[in-house]
């Protein structure tokens, strides 16, 4: 077990493995440090908007939308991006709103979303450490469903052979992404003339969210020129929850159509070698791309917060909060595979170059964060 | 002798400590602005030391955050 373990780690270290590993956890250390320090926290953006009406971090989300279709229509145009639109992108599909809807009422419920979770963890949040095995239970529960789930969400595609909106439109990427980011980019100048975009902040070491939206906007940037896609972060909880369901039902693990599945294979850029990667246990593409940044937005959290002396484990909490975040997790972990992918993945990455299933996943998850607030309001913070 | 109204919110998912704060603000509102009762909450939340103020602040209420040992206290007290 440990020579099979040693070689697929060496074979994880040889190119393109090693550029994609080392990318993926220094943008994972940096976002994660970003992240703690200035509390970007994108359920908070949508959830505050429903529960106080209040816009401010949802400006600075808007923020980093704009900025990141600048900056992805620049790369295209330039040659720095070789991909597009970047891998696991499908055409659009009903199944893209219901699983975002799902994932709007989770993250609000677990207080975090997927990866708002894993820098909470990694500050020593012990609910967000909750809502992580919640979304490991979750990963497990959808391999279940599988089968009947990617064969409804095939049957209600919208829009056949078409990922991005400009090319069901037929037009160039830029004839649609460069007004509207130019549109955006004014609204934007508009809101920090009036001084809505900053407000007072007293923790110790905090970072402006409008700067965290253009880092983390940069970070996405780099992951997709030198990786070839922007980040994403939820297959890893599928293939950590292959392995922990391994230890108790490997033949049943091995009997489940969807571990086995490879929905990953591209050309890297920078090498001549393709890839592969699915959601099963194995170390592969994925788990070079997404266990990296998950380990890099843990520790990114870690550093920060025992650099200002605020980690501690927090167990206290009342016991709805406890149900709650685990029965978050596990609806952001099942919504994250049916959507698929989460809010960073289409928010951050999706949306900026308009592809449709983004689109509908930001359409369901409007919805599903103002449920989720009503749940949360009524039920669980008493 | 002013009342004090403790939150300890540590530990707690967000957004208890704007939620549970607000509760205490809109059922004390009178109390608080005639400096009878003043509100201290304990949080390690490094949002709500930013969403507690502002909304505090919004509604009429003076504020002042002092980090403590591994969090924040905010004390929300008399009106204008």
């Amino acid at each position: 077990m440990y020579m099979i373990f040693e070689k697929a780690l060496a074979q994880m270290l040889e190119q393109p493995y090693l550029l994609i590993v080392l990318t993926s956890l220094s943008i994972g250390l940096t976002a994660g440090f970003v992240m703690h320090r200035s509390d970007f926290c994108v359920t908070a953006c949508f959830r505050d908007v429903f529960l106080f009406r209040d816009f401010f971090l949802m400006r600075q989300m808007l923020l980093l939308v704009v900025v990141s279709m600048v900056l992805f229509e620049v790369g295209r145009l330039t040659g720095a991006i070789t991909i597009y639109p970047f891998p696991l992108l499908g055409p659009p599909s009903l199944g893209n709103a219901i699983g975002g809807f799902i994932f709007g009422i989770g993250m609000v419920l677990a207080g975090g979303c997927v990866c708002g979770s894993l820098f909470k963890f990694g500050a020593g949040s012990t609910s967000s450490l909750l809502a992580v095995v919640g979304m490991l239970i979750g990963s497990a529960v959808y391999a279940e469903i599988h089968p009947q789930w990617s064969a409804f969400a095939k049957s209600a595609v919208l829009i056949k052979g078409a990922i991005t909106l400009p090319q069901w439109l037929g037009l160039p990427p830029s004839a649609l992404l460069l007004p509207l980011a130019a549109s955006g980019g004014f609204w934007l100048y508009r809101e920090f003339r009036a001084g809505r975009m900053l407000r007072p902040a007293f923790a110790v070491g905090h970072l402006a969210p409008w700067r965290a939206a253009l880092i983390l906007a940069l970070l996405g940037f780099t992951s997709y020129v030198l990786i070839g896609m922007p980040m994403g972060i939820t297959t890893a909880y599928s293939k950590l929850g292959a392995v922990i369901e391994a230890v108790f039902a490997p033949e049943h693990v091995k009997s489940l159509a969807y571990f086995s599945l490879r929905p990953l294979n591209y050309t890297p850029p920078f090498s001549a070698l393709s890839i592969t990667g699915g959601p099963g246990s194995q170390l592969d593409a994925i788990a070079a791309i997404q266990y990296a940044l998950l380990i890099g937005i843990v520790a990114g959290a870690l550093f920060s917060s025992v650099r200002l002396g605020e980690w501690r484990l927090q167990w206290r909490l009342p016991h709805r909060q406890f149900i709650s975040a685990l029965t978050g997790g596990l609806l952001l972990g099942l919504a994250a595979r049916m959507a698929p992918s989460c809010n960073i993945w289409h928010l951050w990455g999706g949306v900026p170059i308009l592809a449709m299933q983004s689109l509908l996943f930001l359409a369901g998850l409007l919805p599903g964060t103002w449920i989720g607030a009503l749940l949360l309001s009524r039920f669980v913070i008493r | 002798m002013t009342q004090m109204i403790n939150l300890d919110i540590r530990g707690q998912i967000c957004p208890s400590c704007l939620l549970l704060t607000l509760r205490e603000l809109n059922q004390n509102g009178a109390a608080i602005r005639t400096g009878h009762t003043e509100v201290v909450v304990l949080t390690d939340d490094r949002q709500s030391t930013t969403t507690i103020p502002v909304t505090a602040e919004r509604m009429g209420y003076r504020t002042e955050v002092v980090r403590i040992d591994l969090g924040y206290r905010i004390r929300i007290f008399g009106g204008i």
